[in-house]
């Protein structure tokens, strides 16, 4: 029975190995030298033939006792050790080293505030047009109630191409394309970049500009107030108060100008005892310019004015970034420093 | 247009402040732009007494005085005017008071004598120009009393916005009416009143007028026997106040009147004008005028001349000739109160470039109605200020009569439009408050505006005014239900896809910049952009804004110099802007197109670690477009080398990218000579992508659906020996050309240059097999290798 007690001191021996083995690769020493082609089971095993044939099968169930055995002692000691090994590296793993991070793109903030209120505009029902920025004279004043030698010309100091085309000083232009495209009703807004020959710390001579028109029966005034305070409290808040100026614009009638109360001292005129320097005190600043659709631009795309009634609306899309964003200096926007691009999301 | 409060009063009883009229008017649409005090520096002057007065022992010209100023013991002081005397009451500036020029007056010694403050001059209190000596007031001032309380001085100056339509509100009576109006006040009109004397004027002054149409109306007095000096003060000081320089009694007479009553008027030395007529006509034959800046005037045909007998004296309605100016020597003098066309007006004044308080009046209208009372006026306070007689009568002539169209008027429609509940009694009220007459019936009303209201002409008109006098801000707020057709709603206009475009490219790392249109001429000479086909600006603000971007590219240089500047690295920005090119046929002379620019510099990480640095290169900015083609659902590219010069003659290489035979945009490198002036010492890589066209594209392609394949594949791995030359394309376009049923995909895996054969390339492609009904044999695949091995080498002539 020498062969029954040598597998039977395997199993001691071998937990007397594990025990001193602390890495993977002694426990893979012992692997061999256990139960490796040539370790001791099979050593024990090559004697099966020199066991009288009636014992054999005793000893066979033995050895495959030993080995399963062997087996699950070498499973827990692996298992020891991985998770030794796993908490060792996990002590030295630094969470503070540097991410392999892919560039981070950005949209310019112009591309940010005009998609806001793109979108805003598009869920109220409108349609977003677009057109040339390159325009006539016609579609750019004349037919918007701007005769030539009309002192409302005054108002926009224009960069001219020729005599009869010119860089379009507003996105108004497309109220006319787009009523003289489509029958109303219609609602259209219209962004895009508009030109004005003017060039100081507050003005550059390109800018953006969102146009919006509604035309339908029996618009009135009062839905171009909702419409404009629906937009200016989801642009910069629900608490904003919305205020509604006479004005003029030679395209509307009446016509209108929207202030906001301040975003920066929320209306008050000052800020910790300073003025407050974006709206100069008075608790307001101007957002935008709206109206009613001037009969006589009505007639030039002949439309009945009897009939169909309308508003219009525009606004300057650097002036919302800029007070949305607090940013102070116009002319940063075209300079594009990407130190300032990355500032916006 | 500057408002003075205190004038103002003059009209009307209003009582506020300046920042509340200032809130009244804007709420009115007559917006405030800013409240200016003109004398706020004139705060800490005191009246001084002057008790005793004499000569400077140690000095003839100096006088040493003796001041009361109100607070306990009288000050001495040492004055150098020739006209102080004991009993004045005189402007004093004490110790510690600053003056106008900046200066602080301090305790000083004069040849001996200690002086305790000056006695100033007109001019050294920022009043005049006169310095001839002190100032003398008023006798009934009393000692110590602030110096803006004494003087007749205009101290709130408000700055009003007049939109152009109003030009009724371009004088004091005309916002007064405004303020009345609102507040519920009375109106006053300045009481004019003067005696007439001597032969009539029409007698003296005939007038002829040859274009009704340029001068309908045109109204004159004569004066005689006046004398030009200076004005009185509180004229002096109130233009002045109301930023109008004071020149001399008479003219300060015509100014302000304008500025009260809002209607231009001109003052002719009448013993310059010949003949004893005046006639308003257009220039003849080569006429000239040299106007009172003492410039020549080139006259064009549709300007409008004020002459006489002779010549002309006069530009209408712009300016003065310098013939019949005013001088010091005037005694008798003729007073044109007169209205002229407002676009006739208007060329003149922009032609000249010479805009003028008169011309823009007249641009905008003046009230015809008010003309008689407005030569009356000026004719009485000319007479008050110059002594001169007034000859009896009106010089008139009136070949257009005013005619005021009525203009109709409905509640309802007022109601409708407004959306605001209005009775008929406040649209009554309201308009007759505006100086309307209103002739009421059933449902249309006749209303009949005044005549200092030429803009109201039409209902819309009325509406307005009803609007801003109900307060637009009290209309309350709907939201409208939109009514929209069937096929609405569908984002896809170039908006929408140009803001995919930014979306993509902001996902994928690129930075968005927005550069100006315009660039300069230099701009596009330096990346040897052709010059036919420029879009110049006629009227650009500089050189370098002087003609449209025909490419994307001159913009982000711009800002890639910039970044460069700014000490940044590893730029990678991107733009979709128009680009311009004149076309003849388009409505507008010019052609726009939309353009996608890439451009990468520098750096291809943001950060060195754990990245490996290096430098962005052609395959950045090539992967980059490849992902936007498959980003769209474009498929694949062809990629082709070009000469440039055509496309883009700033790109070395120049590689066309192409889909399906179309040309969508160019990728390269900007040639290193003109990197240089960007100050740029890397690689510029850059995409120029043209957006129609892949919108175009984007629009037809469709995404589908194939099912996943359910077998495994195979893949095979050949590596070939090639030369350099050979593009990577060729084997890839070989194999598939074979036309292998099984094949399902190639790429590249590996590009190695041998050290020792720099001249080739070894390629290493892998192959994926699949057959979609059931798994391939290792065999059947190593045997469609080998026959492509042996392809490759019989055809492309590459080893393997």
């Amino acid at each position: 029975m020498d062969s029954i007690h040598a597998l039977e001191s395997l199993a001691p021996d071998l937990e007397k190995g594990l025990s001193q083995a602390s890495s993977l690769q002694e426990l893979e020493e012992l692997r061999v030298a256990f139960l490796g082609r040539k370790g001791k089971l099979a050593q024990i095993m090559a004697s099966l033939p020199q066991i009288e044939p009636d014992k054999r099968p005793l000893v066979g169930k033995k050895a495959n006792e030993i080995k399963e055995k062997l087996g699950a002692l070498f499973d827990a000691r692996k298992a020891f050790l991985d998770k030794a090994a796993e908490e060792a590296a996990l002590s030295r793993f630094d969470p503070t080293v540097p991410g392999r991070a892919p560039w981070r793109g950005t949209l310019h903030p112009i591309t940010l505030v005009m998609s806001e209120v793109v979108s805003i505009l598009e869920n109220l029902g409108y349609d977003v047009a677009t057109g040339p920025e390159v325009e006539t004279d016609y579609h750019n004043s004349e037919a918007l109630n701007m005769p030539k030698d009309h002192p409302a010309r005054d108002m926009q100091d224009t960069l001219y191409i020729s005599p009869s085309v010119l860089l379009r000083t507003h996105t108004s232009p497309m109220q006319v394309r787009s009523m003289l495209a489509r029958k109303p009703p219609l609602a259209v807004i219209a962004p895009g970049k508009v030109y004005r020959r003017d060039s100081d710390l507050t003005h550059t001579p390109m800018f953006h500009q969102i146009e919006g028109l509604l035309v339908d029966r029996g618009v009135s005034f009062a839905d171009l107030r909702g419409t404009l305070t629906a937009l200016v409290r989801q642009i910069f808040g629900a608490d904003t108060r919305v205020r509604f100026r006479p004005s003029f614009f030679p395209f509307t009638e009446p016509s209108a100008e929207v202030d906001i109360s301040c975003v920066l001292c929320k209306g008050a005129g000052h800020v910790n005892g300073e003025p407050c320097r974006v709206c100069k005190q008075t608790g307001w600043v101007e957002i935008l310019g709206c109206g009613a659709v001037d009969p006589n631009v009505f007639k030039a795309v002949n439309i009945d004015s009897e009939e169909w009634t309308g508003f219009a609306f525009g606004m300057g899309v650097e002036r919302i970034a800029m007070l949305k964003y607090g940013a102070s200096d116009l002319r940063m926007f075209f300079e594009n420093d990407i130190r300032f691009l990355h500032q916006f999301r | 247009m500057l408002l003075s409060l205190q004038w103002l009063r003059e009209f009307v009883p209003f009582e506020g402040g300046a920042e509340e009229l200032g809130r009244r008017l804007t709420m009115l649409g007559l917006e405030l732009e800013g409240i200016h005090r003109p004398f706020a520096h004139l705060e800490p002057f005191v009246v001084g007494h002057v008790l005793t007065c004499e000569r400077h022992p140690e000095a003839d010209k100096l006088s040493v005085c003796t001041v009361d100023t109100g607070d306990g013991d009288p000050l001495t002081i040492v004055c150098g005017a020739p006209n102080v005397a004991a009993g004045q009451k005189v402007p004093v500036a004490r110790i510690g008071t600053t003056m106008p020029d900046g200066l602080k007056i301090k305790k000083a010694k004069l040849r001996g004598v200690a002086s305790h403050g000056m006695i100033c001059s007109e001019r050294e209190l920022g009043l005049s120009e006169d310095h001839s000596g002190i100032m003398v007031l008023d006798a009934t001032a009393r000692p110590g009393e602030s110096l803006i309380r004494v003087l007749p001085l205009d101290l709130d100056i408000l700055e009003i916005g007049i939109t152009p339509n109003r030009g009724d509100c371009l004088s004091v009576l005309g916002l007064a009416r405004e303020v009345a109006m609102s507040c519920k006040l009375p109106l006053a009109l300045p009481e004019v009143r003067f005696a007439e004397d001597g032969p009539a004027a029409n007698e003296i002054v005939r007038l002829e007028i040859e274009d009704p149409r340029l001068c309908p109306q045109y109204f004159g007095r004569v004066l005689s026997g006046g004398k030009t000096g200076q004005s009185p003060a509180w004229m002096r000081y109130r233009l002045q106040a109301c930023g109008i320089r004071s020149i001399s009694n008479f003219v300060d007479a015509t100014n302000y009147v304008l500025l009260e009553l809002g209607h231009p008027l001109h003052a002719f030395d009448l013993d310059t004008l010949e003949g004893g007529v005046v006639v308003v006509r257009n220039p003849r034959g080569q006429e000239r005028l040299v106007t009172l800046d003492g410039q020549e005037r080139n006259l064009a045909a549709e300007d409008l001349l004020i002459c006489d007998a002779e010549k002309p004296v006069g530009l209408a309605g712009v300016m003065g000739g310098l013939n019949s100016e005013i001088t010091e020597k005037t005694v008798n003098v003729f007073l044109e109160c007169a209205v002229f066309n407002p676009i006739s007006i208007r060329r003149t004044a922009r032609r000249l470039g010479m805009q003028s308080e008169a011309s823009y009046r007249f641009e905008r209208g003046v009230d015809r109605g008010l003309s008689e009372f407005v030569v009356n006026r000026a004719a009485a306070l000319m007479a008050q200020v110059s002594g001169a007689a007034i000859r009896p009568g009106i010089c008139k002539a009136e070949p257009c009569p005013l005619v005021v169209e009525p203009v109709r008027f409905r509640t309802a429609r007022a109601q409708a439009l407004l959306g605001a509940t209005l009775d008929a009694e406040f649209c009554r009220e309201t308009l007759e408050s505006l100086g309307c007459r209103v002739m009421e019936e059933k449902e249309a009303w006749t209303v009949v505006p005044p005549s200092y209201r030429p803009d109201l002409t039409r209902e819309a008109d009325l509406i307005e005014e009803i609007g801003r006098v109900y307060g637009v801000d009290r209309i309350v707020p709907t939201l409208p239900n939109i009514s929209r057709s069937l096929d609405a709603g569908r984002p896809d206009t170039e908006y929408h896809f140009l803001l995919k475009i930014k979306r993509w490219a902001a996902g994928l790392g690129l930075n968005e910049t927005i550069n100006y249109s315009f660039v300069g001429d230099r701009d596009l000479d330096a990346l040897a952009l052709p010059e036919t086909g420029r879009i110049h600006i006629m009227n650009p603000l500089s050189s370098e804004q002087n003609v449209l971007r025909p490419h994307l590219a001159p913009g982000l240089l711009h800002a890639l110099r910039h970044n460069i500047a700014q000490g940044n690295s590893g730029i990678h920005i991107f733009e979709t802007a128009h680009v311009f090119s004149a076309d003849a046929a388009s409505e507008t002379t010019a052609k726009e197109q939309g353009r996608l620019a890439i451009l990468l510099y520098g750096n291809r990480h943001d950060s060195f670690w754990p990245h490996k640095e290096a430098d962005a290169d052609y395959q950045d900015i090539k992967g980059i477009i490849e992902h936007l083609l498959s980003h769209l659902g474009l498929g694949e590219a062809e990629y082709s080398l070009v000469d440039g010069a055509q496309a883009c003659p700033y790109l070395l290489p120049c590689v066309t990218v192409r889909i399906h035979g179309v040309a969508v945009g160019h990728i390269g490198r900007l040639r290193p000579e003109m990197a240089e002036a960007y100050h740029a010492r890397k690689e510029v890589w850059f995409a120029d992508m043209d957006t129609d066209a892949l919108h175009a594209l984007s629009r037809e392609a469709r995404a589908r659906f194939t099912a996943m394949p359910q077998y495994p594949p195979v893949r095979r791995d050949i590596t070939v020996t090639a030369p350099a030359a050979m593009p990577v394309r060729a084997v890839i376009e070989h194999i598939r050309g074979l036309k292998l049923a099984l094949l399902e995909d190639i790429v590249l895996l590996d590009v190695y240059v041998p050290e020792s054969r720099p001249d080739e390339r070894n390629l290493t492609y892998r192959m994926t097999f699949r057959h979609s009904q059931r798994t391939l044999q290792d065999s059947e695949v190593d045997k469609i290798r080998e026959s492509v091995a042996q392809s490759l080498v019989k055809n492309l002539g590459v080893t393997l």
